[in-house]
């Protein structure tokens, strides 16, 4: 279902649309993570902007990165003040599933690796 | 924060094995139609999506969750879980919802159906088609997961002959009219929220007379920014005599309840629901209107924390309303 084509095309969609950020942070202000998280990775200028770099492959994907992608709510509150209209939302779930291809989750289906109480 | 990459195992795991993301019989799915005479067969069919019968179980799964938040030795055992999926089947045996909640989402599936009735609206419901979207899975960015569970589900409600499917909650809403359409996987069908058809039927609805107290609405993120949803339930509540009061952010730029990252970071997810609580809870109202599964449970929970007004769901509100 899925290979290193679609790592790639997904790598370039994110940096692309990730790219568009003008890293204004109007955004910040209505995100519900960023006042209560330990750092600015909670927020979306900061979730954008991890997903940007781990897509040119300037971070690796770390445990931060997956923390802050992951506490995302993907409730979008984000994406009515952004002034370029980018899809945060769509970005953030774009870089869960790049998560989850380097990660190996498809790969791991496919040669049958599936934990037990999936063979049940 | 619990490790992400056990919770994501766990998750596919227990869809992979029985068609549910957290452990719970088959029978909880559909035990509310128990007794109701509604037909099989008919253009438009109700799915449910099996969100609020799940909560019960999703309580008790994401209690314990939460309790490996807290622990030292948490962090290990959610790994050891998440790498033989043992935590699922310790789960499975020892998942006893409350019975006052299960209860409670019996009565919201069965008020949605008889305010369905009220409004004439009449749906189908089958049993063995009803079930899980899968919408976790497409959350998480478990997109193949996702594509192979809800392949099977889109060939059940095709199967059916149904022309429409009427939904009850936003995210399963989401998925089937925004996400399998833009995916094609669900080309064919209408999807509408019983909302929206109690909204067109409206004039037919005998709702009774007189002033029913207030209520402080609390708009789901999918169904404002996604899906359209805001008017509908307003207009309902009015009709139904409730006094509205809306919260400092409503409609379209609401606020999240926190229940999304419920499984991932179950302390910053009860944080912002404590922040939308008191935000709901300023407005005065004697209760609170909540018109999503997840919602409901995560609001209430912060609700009995902080000392705030009851949240009901909204088909609750509504089918109480109506004259007998």
């Amino acid at each position: 279902m899925s290979g290193p084509n679609t790592i790639d095309r997904l790598r370039t969609w994110i940096s692309e649309t990730a790219g568009r950020c003008i890293y204004c942070g109007f955004c910040e202000s209505v995100c519900p993570t960023r006042p209560l998280g330990p750092h600015r990775g909670y927020g979306p200028r900061g979730r954008v902007a991890m997903a940007r770099l781990v897509a040119e492959g300037v971070t690796p994907l770390s445990n931060t990165v997956v923390e802050s992608v992951y506490t995302c709510l993907l409730c979008a509150a984000c994406e009515t003040k952004c002034p370029v209209g980018l899809p945060i939302a769509d970005i953030i779930r774009a870089a869960r599933r790049l998560y989850t291809l380097e990660a190996g989750f498809s790969a791991r289906e496919e040669k049958g690796r599936v934990p037990a109480i999936a063979r049940r | 924060m619990l490790d992400v990459r056990s919770i994501l195992s766990i998750l596919a795991s227990n869809i992979k094995a029985t068609g549910l993301p957290v452990p719970a019989p088959r029978e909880a799915l559909y035990s509310w139609s128990e007794g109701l005479s509604i037909p099989k067969d008919g253009d438009t069919l109700l799915y449910t999506g099996g969100l609020y019968q799940l909560l019960p179980y999703i309580e008790v799964y994401s209690s314990q969750l939460a309790k490996l938040e807290d622990k030292r030795s948490g962090g290990l055992l959610l790994r050891a879980a998440g790498r033989f999926s043992s935590l699922s089947r310790i789960a499975g045996a020892i998942v006893r919802p409350s019975k006052r909640e299960v209860e409670e989402s019996k009565r919201i599936l069965q008020s949605i159906v008889r305010l369905l009735d009220a409004a004439g609206v009449r749906v189908a419901y089958r049993r063995e088609v009803d079930g899980y979207s899968g919408v976790l899975l497409y959350d998480m960015g478990l997109d193949d997961d996702f594509k192979k569970h809800f392949a099977q589900v889109a060939r059940s409600l095709a199967q059916t002959g149904a022309r429409t499917i009427v939904t009850v909650d936003p995210h399963t809403t989401h998925v089937l009219r925004s996400v399998a359409r833009r995916l094609g996987l669900l080309p064919e069908l209408e999807v509408k929220t019983y909302l929206e058809l109690l909204a067109e039927n409206i004039d037919n609805i005998n709702f009774k007379k007189g002033r029913a107290g207030t209520a402080a609405i609390h708009d789901s993120c999918l169904y404002a920014r996604r899906e359209n949803v805001i008017a509908q339930p307003r207009l309902l509540l009015e009709r139904a005599g409730y006094q509205i009061l809306e919260p400092r952010r409503s409609g379209r730029l609401t606020y999240c309840c926190g229940g999304p990252i419920e499984s991932i970071a179950p302390k910053l997810s009860s944080r912002i629901a404590l922040a939308r609580i008191g935000e709901l809870a300023d407005t005065g109202a004697e209760r609170i209107a909540t018109m999503c599964p997840i919602c409901l449970a995560n609001l209430k929970r912060a609700s009995r924390t902080a000392g705030g007004p009851p949240v009901v769901d909204l088909s609750l509100l509504l089918a109480e309303r109506l004259e007998a």
